[in-house]
């Protein structure tokens, strides 16, 4: 047998065994899966945010959509989830339990106040209880109660003010978790810096609208009539987070650790999330679309793939795409290629020639007779797009052509 | 014991919307689909699948019901493995796209939702004066006619048999295809306006010529082949032996009690290597036989029946007997059949079929124990059936001399397709017929 490579990770002072995190959501409900998580092998939960008891928590029903592209189940997943709707009490016992049945796994307790008030008393309340860290969460989309949830991401002071409430109550690390719902996520999460934050996690779930139904042209999820935009997550939205992160992750003034979260399945969008800055990464989607068990893929995955490069620790994979990360306008343009083909495996779809007929250079005829595409190599735009269309693998590649060599001009049509 | 239930139902499921839509996701969307040029009787399944990927259903079923009236039996029935999932370029990655499911789907699915694709502000059926006569009701009569109801002709259709559908009803078992659904894809023809007049046999001396003289502008012909050759001419005479048309078409009479006697719990044998070998033999043993041979001259992989088909029959139980020729039956006195006399064979050189031919290895007789059995060995022309149309010329077996583009026959107003035409052949090449004579025909009538 090989030796399993060390996932552990550090953040914000606290061991992990490995960086995947339940993120703060109906997979993180209960002691009761929580800990049939860290039995499958999850490293840390974002343990579902908590509230006072003040206002009772009502969840609308049905709460979730599934957002299918063509026969993918899943690709998105919309919700109108709410905090927690179990008493503070219970959560308490539970956070309490989990430190006490598994000491060597992180829990880090999600809060939401309506008050400043409320924000104390919940951080004191999670402290006392054993927990690990506190997520705070200024990011919700969709809460139903007033002056919560992203409201208060997207009101700065606000963010700075809370986080400095909860700082003054506990020693605990605060991470503070950012919604995607504005431009610059760095105005925000340098509030909560300076109201004392030791880490941001991003991002949340993205408003929007997964489907609408044509017999009643109510969106979903249709709570008795009415849709809501609402927050929208899964493997469609990864794009986004990743963009977050980075823009984070390279702001020099920021320098806080963070947690990367959004349509994480595989091992391989986990890695991408550390290359591009995070540290420890949360998942809900792919749970709910697969079940707390992929986990051991992840751990596998990551596993081998660090094996096989000879990295020792996950540490030493955090920002690593960052360097090669540029604004466009530093791009070498006189550089130029072209897409390559290798014909002896092409199965004759012709895909290649359509699209590049109708969105690309023209530079696929097409042999009718023999089934395959015949390339006019100056016409080529390098877009690429044949080889997104292409069944087989590898069989369009990218070329690099000489400084020599001169791609054709559009045809023009009109007179002049 | 009541073997009707063994008939009722067709016993290949279909797809359901989301194993259609997981297949058609599958679709590579071929330029130029290879699929549909494979299809004889035009019925594009290029576009037909890639409506289902855009989430266009109700588009996908009017693709196939403009194209090919009776999409949903040829769905079924296809040998769609030599057809058009053998042009399929998903072949070049793993397998085909399963092209006769998801039409049988798209057709089933018609009717669930109660999608009428010609809607209805079609032409319809006599917005036009010209009245037309379809003679035979099969699929090569069904698709003229519906072509040209679509287009306003006034069509009606004589059939000899109780019902319309030829050999769909009388030539194929329901379990392969049932009664309900032809009954549905006739309906769609019927919606139509195509009037059926059913138990009307076109069988009298220039009869066909007699419809253009009652004011039938034209009269297309497609009267199938009723005849089966026999191994042995008397051999009816023995209790036992039946032809497979007769056979067949018992099943779909629901005489189950009557043939059920002649096959339960006895050793039965059908001879013959085609698709209507098979589908007798995987009847038979439905009937309770305790043993169905089948007995074909030449070997496994000559067989003109198909590869699934075939594997299916072997699966079943069927035993097959290969390499022998039947050539006599064996009775008791009281002329009830006993065995039949089987002389075994080997391969020989090619023959005109390409296959290689048997040859009889002398001395190698023997007897075969049976009580029953069917003769499937191939269909021809009625016996005199040159005289109801007498100006159409006929080659020497009695197939009507037609051209393939325009079904066009030696006497102008007439024209024939499908297996009177070509001998046996394909449903989907007999609807492909019933079009190209709606084309032909309408030019004729302008």
């Amino acid at each position: 047998m090989t030796k399993k490579a060390d996932l552990s990770v550090t953040f914000c002072g606290k061991r992990f065994l490995n960086p995947f995190m339940l993120s703060s959501s109906p997979v993180s409900n209960s002691a009761e899966m929580v800990g049939r998580a860290f039995d499958a092998g999850w490293g840390g939960v974002a343990y579902k945010t908590l509230v006072t008891d003040r206002i009772p928590i009502y969840h609308p029903s049905p709460r979730m959509h599934g957002y299918h592209c063509g026969e993918k189940r899943l690709v998105g997943l919309q919700n109108v989830e709410q905090t927690t709707d179990r008493g503070l009490k219970p959560n308490l016992l539970d956070i309490a339990y989990l430190k006490k049945r598994w000491p060597e796994h992180v829990v880090m307790a999600s809060i939401m106040g309506f008050s400043n008030q409320e924000w104390a008393d919940l951080a004191k309340a999670c402290t006392d209880a054993g927990a690990d860290m506190l997520e705070l969460n200024f990011s919700c989309p969709h809460m139903t109660v007033e002056g919560s949830g992203c409201k208060v991401g997207q009101e700065h002071e606000l963010v700075e003010k809370f986080t400095a409430t909860v700082r003054n109550v506990t020693s605990i690390p605060l991470v503070a978790k950012m919604t995607p719902n504005i431009a610059d996520m760095n105005v925000p999460a340098l509030a909560a810096k300076r109201g004392g934050a030791d880490a941001i996690s991003a991002i949340n779930t993205v408003k929007g609208i997964s489907e609408i139904g044509l017999d009643d042209w109510v969106p979903k999820p249709n709570v008795y009539g009415k849709g809501a935009i609402s927050g929208y997550s899964g493997p469609a939205v990864k794009p986004i987070g990743l963009r977050f992160i980075a823009e984070m992750a390279s702001n020099p003034q920021l320098a806080l650790p963070l947690s990367g979260v959004g349509g994480i399945e595989t091992w391989i969008d986990a890695l991408e999330y550390l290359l591009v800055g995070a540290s420890t990464v949360q998942v809900t989607t792919g749970i709910i679309h697969y079940g707390y068990r992929i986990v051991e893929d992840m751990i596998e995955g990551l596993s081998d793939y660090m094996a096989a490069r000879g990295i020792r620790r996950v540490r030493d994979l955090v920002g690593k795409a960052l360097p090669s990360l540029h604004d466009t306008g530093a791009f070498d343009v006189k550089k130029q290629g072209v897409a390559a083909y290798d014909l002896d495996r092409c199965v004759g779809c012709g895909q290649c020639h359509v699209v590049c007929r109708d969105a690309g250079g023209d530079a696929l005829e097409w042999d009718g007779e023999k089934r395959r595409p015949r390339q006019i190599e100056d016409k080529c735009l390098s877009c690429m797009i044949c080889s997104f269309v292409c069944p087989v693998s590898g069989l369009i590649s990218y070329k690099k052509m000489p400084a020599s060599w001169k791609r054709r001009a559009t045809v023009t049509l009109g007179a002049g | 014991m009541n073997f009707s239930k063994n008939f009722a139902r067709m016993e290949e499921k279909g797809f359901d919307l989301d194993q259609a839509v997981t297949e058609a996701g599958r679709c590579l969307l071929c330029h130029e689909p290879p699929c549909s040029k494979g299809c004889p009787a035009q019925t594009d399944p290029g576009a037909f699948i890639r409506k289902i990927r855009f989430r266009n259903v109700t588009g996908a079923i009017r693709t196939i019901k403009e194209n090919n009236i009776l999409g949903g039996a040829c769905g079924v029935l296809c040998p769609t493995a030599r057809l058009c999932e053998k042009e399929c370029s998903a072949c070049g990655i793993d397998r085909p796209i399963r092209i006769g499911k998801i039409q049988r789907f798209l057709i089933e699915h018609s009717w669930k939702i109660g999608f009428h694709p010609f809607g209805a502000d079609a032409p319809g059926n006599g917005t036009r004066k010209e009245k037309v006569a379809v003679v035979g009701a099969g699929p090569a009569g069904l698709s003229c006619a519906a072509e040209l109801a679509k287009r306003g002709y006034a069509v009606t259709v004589f059939e000899s048999k109780a019902e319309p559908g030829g050999v769909l009803r009388y030539g194929v078992p329901a379990f392969r295809l049932e009664s309900g659904f032809l009954e549905r894809e006739i309906d769609d023809v019927r919606a139509l306006g195509v009037e059926f007049r059913c138990s009307k046999p076109i069988s009298g001396r220039r009869s066909a010529e007699r419809l253009l003289r009652d004011g039938y502008k034209a009269v297309f012909l497609a009267v199938g082949l009723w005849n089966p050759v026999r191994l042995k001419e008397g051999g009816a005479a023995l209790r036992g032996v039946f032809t497979s048309m007769d056979f067949l078409a018992a099943l779909r009479e629901d005489k189950f009690r009557e043939i059920g006697k002649a096959f339960e719990g006895k050793a039965c044998a059908v001879i013959g290597g085609g698709s209507v070998a098979i589908d007798c033999a995987r009847s038979a043993l439905r009937l309770g036989a305790a043993d169905v041979y089948l007995l074909y001259r030449r070997s496994y992989s000559q067989m003109p029946a198909e590869e699934g088909e075939r594997a299916e029959a072997l699966k079943e139980g069927v035993h097959f007997i290969l390499l022998n020729q039947p050539f006599d039956y064996l009775s008791d006195a009281r002329g009830n059949l006993k065995g039949i006399r089987l002389i075994r064979t080997r391969l020989g050189a090619k023959d005109s079929s390409g296959r290689r031919k048997p040859v009889e290895i002398k001395g190698t007789e023997w007897n075969l124990e049976a009580q029953a059995v069917i003769e499937a060995i191939g269909y021809k022309p009625e016996k005199g059936s040159g005289s109801w149309y007498p100006s159409v010329a006929v080659d020497k077996s009695g197939l009507i001399r037609a051209d393939e583009k325009a079904c066009r026959t030696s006497c102008k107003g007439i024209f024939a397709g499908g297996d009177i035409v070509r001998g046996p052949d394909l449903v989907v090449r007999a609807v492909r017929d019933g079009k190209t004579a709606a084309r032909s025909i309408m030019e004729h009538l302008k």
